[in-house]
């Protein structure tokens, strides 16, 4: 760690982890989004490790700017209601690394595992991999609150087990 | 008025199709015992299957694995840049050769007694072979090829004895559209997979039509994403073209970020191609979209499918980029109006364990007779793969001899 961070920080990115979990294991898109900083320079990227190791661009989500992000919303709200064979998650995530970016910045990674329950099925495994964050601590002392301003997601699963509708 | 159900339900693919030309028994989808028939009779038989394209491996010594049925490939590029598609095992024990999904390898060595194979799978090594079988002949032991053609990068395989030449089998339809698909030349650019697997069976992954597009997918209906004209041909060996125009969205609001649905080079008269070869692979070229959907049966209830996405080796880096935004956002397991499609592969399956037949209505004509060319919203456009399935496996209809 270039830079000591102050417990305010921590705490605040602790929280962002914790909100993120708890949006998409209710389902809750909206508060999902509100994870992200609301800059239109914002990023949400979910990749496969494969194309991740071999420089391949192509993502199964690819929201490069605040717009898109609000999108993705939209399709799972709007677009793709009563289609989809409704599935739960839980996400773990383990903390990897945090170092300094500056500007009140921090450069995170964390490893995750998502299990998934089919709505009348067994719970398994949907993948597990790594998030690789660029954060932002936005206000000060107590009111210091942390934002994504860049996740990207990259999933171990060289073939996923099914169709994704949520985030990761 | 609801109705009783009419027979038993066995879950066994009846031997004798009812005599009417839009009806297929649902039985088929979910038959493990029909499944390994289709492998001898379809997979390993006398027809060509679609399993990479030139542009996945461009450099010398480049490879992917990739199976066909329960078959392993190794597909590499040699030396003389040429492409084959090898057996995946060792031709000493069987050893599977290369357990990598892709990569670059000077030679290929199975570890298990260090035989070692070069680029064009010629044996370039194997240890202690003075005390090898009196018969034994390092030239008579390079890696199995499967016999292959090409067409614009689109590598395809057989295994079969009597499947007629790549040309003769492609036809007359499909030359054009596909050609128009793969950028003109296929001198495409490898962007990326999607790979998925379905709880799916093969034929029910790509059964899709033309009348669903507009009803199961709502961007369509939010984005007043309406097709033009466009032709639809199908062959009596199974294969189904489209062309169809897309007029621009509307898109009023509903994206924040429109550009998922701009067009920057295709010609939205042309805007929509999709070529499905018999039996299983499907390509799309949508908007700027270029997909190629590399699909393996793994079983009679799991289809895997990698979507390979391409740009073409011309593009300038703005219009590669645009195909990136565009190709991981839109048409995928996951695409803002396809992730609905991969919904109904899985529940279509499930549905399909129950008595009966699987009824087209849409564009349906004639009882007795398929008609070879549909309109844009009709669902007739899988029905001559059906009869061209039918007879290949051996099933009969009702009344015929």
């Amino acid at each position: 760690m270039s830079q000591a961070i102050t417990a305010a920080h921590t705490s605040a990115i602790d929280a962002l982890h914790t909100a993120y979990v708890a949006a998409l294991d209710q389902g809750d898109m909206a508060a999902w989004a509100a994870t992200f900083a609301v800059a239109d320079e914002t990023s949400y990227f979910c990749i496969s490790a494969e194309n991740d190791r071999r420089g391949l661009p192509l993502a199964l989500m690819y929201d490069d700017c605040r717009g898109r992000i609000d999108d993705r919303v939209s399709f799972v709200t709007k677009v793709w209601v009563g289609t989809y064979q409704p599935y739960r998650t839980r996400h773990f995530i383990q903390r990897l690394s945090c170092e300094s970016a500056g500007n009140n910045q921090y450069r995170v990674t964390s490893g995750f595992m998502i299990m998934m329950t089919p709505e009348g099925g067994a719970t398994t495994i949907l993948t597990s991999g790594e998030y690789r964050d660029l954060i932002e601590i936005q206000g000060e002392g107590d009111n210091a609150r942390a934002v994504f301003r860049e996740r990207r997601t990259v999933y171990d699963a060289d073939v996923l087990p099914r169709y994704i509708v949520f985030p990761f | 008025m609801s109705k009783y159900q009419a027979g038993t339900y066995t879950g066994e693919a009846p031997k004798v199709w009812p005599a009417k030309v839009n009806q297929i028994p649902k039985e088929i989808f979910g038959d493990a015992a029909l499944f390994e028939e289709e492998l001898k009779k379809i997979f390993y038989g006398d027809t060509w299957h679609v399993v990479g394209h030139t542009a996945e491996v461009p450099n010398i010594g480049d490879f992917k694995t990739f199976d066909l049925g329960r078959v392993p490939l190794l597909i590499a590029r040699g030396k003389d840049n040429q492409v084959r598609v090898f057996f995946n095992s060792c031709t000493h024990r069987g050893n599977q050769l290369e357990t990598s999904v892709s990569g670059n390898r000077k030679e290929f060595e199975c570890p298990y007694h260090r035989w070692l194979f070069s680029l064009d799978g010629a044996l370039a090594a194997c240890p202690g072979s003075k005390e090898f079988a009196p018969d034994f002949k390092q030239e008579n032991f390079g890696l199995v090829e499967l016999k292959t053609d090409q067409y614009l990068g689109l590598i395809l395989v057989t295994m079969g004895k009597n499947t007629p030449p790549l040309k003769e089998w492609l036809g007359d339809i499909v030359p054009l559209t596909l050609s128009a698909l793969l950028g003109g030349d296929g001198r495409l650019k490898l962007l990326g997979y999607q790979k998925v697997r379905y709880v799916s069976n093969w034929k029910g992954y790509n059964d899709n039509d033309g009348y669903h597009g507009g009803l199961l997918h709502t961007a369509f209906r939010m984005l007043n994403f309406q097709g033009g004209s466009g032709s639809q041909p199908m062959s009596v060996n199974g294969h189904w073209v489209i062309e169809a125009e897309l007029k621009p969205a509307q898109n009023s609001g509903f994206l924040n970020d429109p550009s998922l649905i701009d067009f920057k080079v295709a010609d939205p008269k042309r805007g929509s191609l999709v070529v499905q070869l018999y039996p299983m692979t499907v390509m799309v070229k949508h908007m700027d979209v270029i997909n190629l959907r590399f699909a393996i049966a793994r079983s009679h209830d799991v289809t895997e499918v990698h979507y390979a996405y391409f740009a073409h080796e011309d593009d300038s880096e703005e219009l590669v980029q645009h195909r990136i935004r565009q190709s991981s956002n839109l048409l995928g397991p996951c695409g803002m109006v396809s992730m609905e499609d991969a919904a109904v592969f899985q529940r279509i399956h499930i549905g399909n364990h129950t008595p009966g037949v699987a009824e087209f209505q849409k564009g349906v004509v004639s009882l007795s007779e398929l008609s070879l060319d549909m309109k844009q919203s009709d669902e007739t456009g899988n029905l001559p793969r059906w009869e061209h399935y039918r007879k290949v496996m051996g099933f009969k209809r009702e009344g015929e001899q």
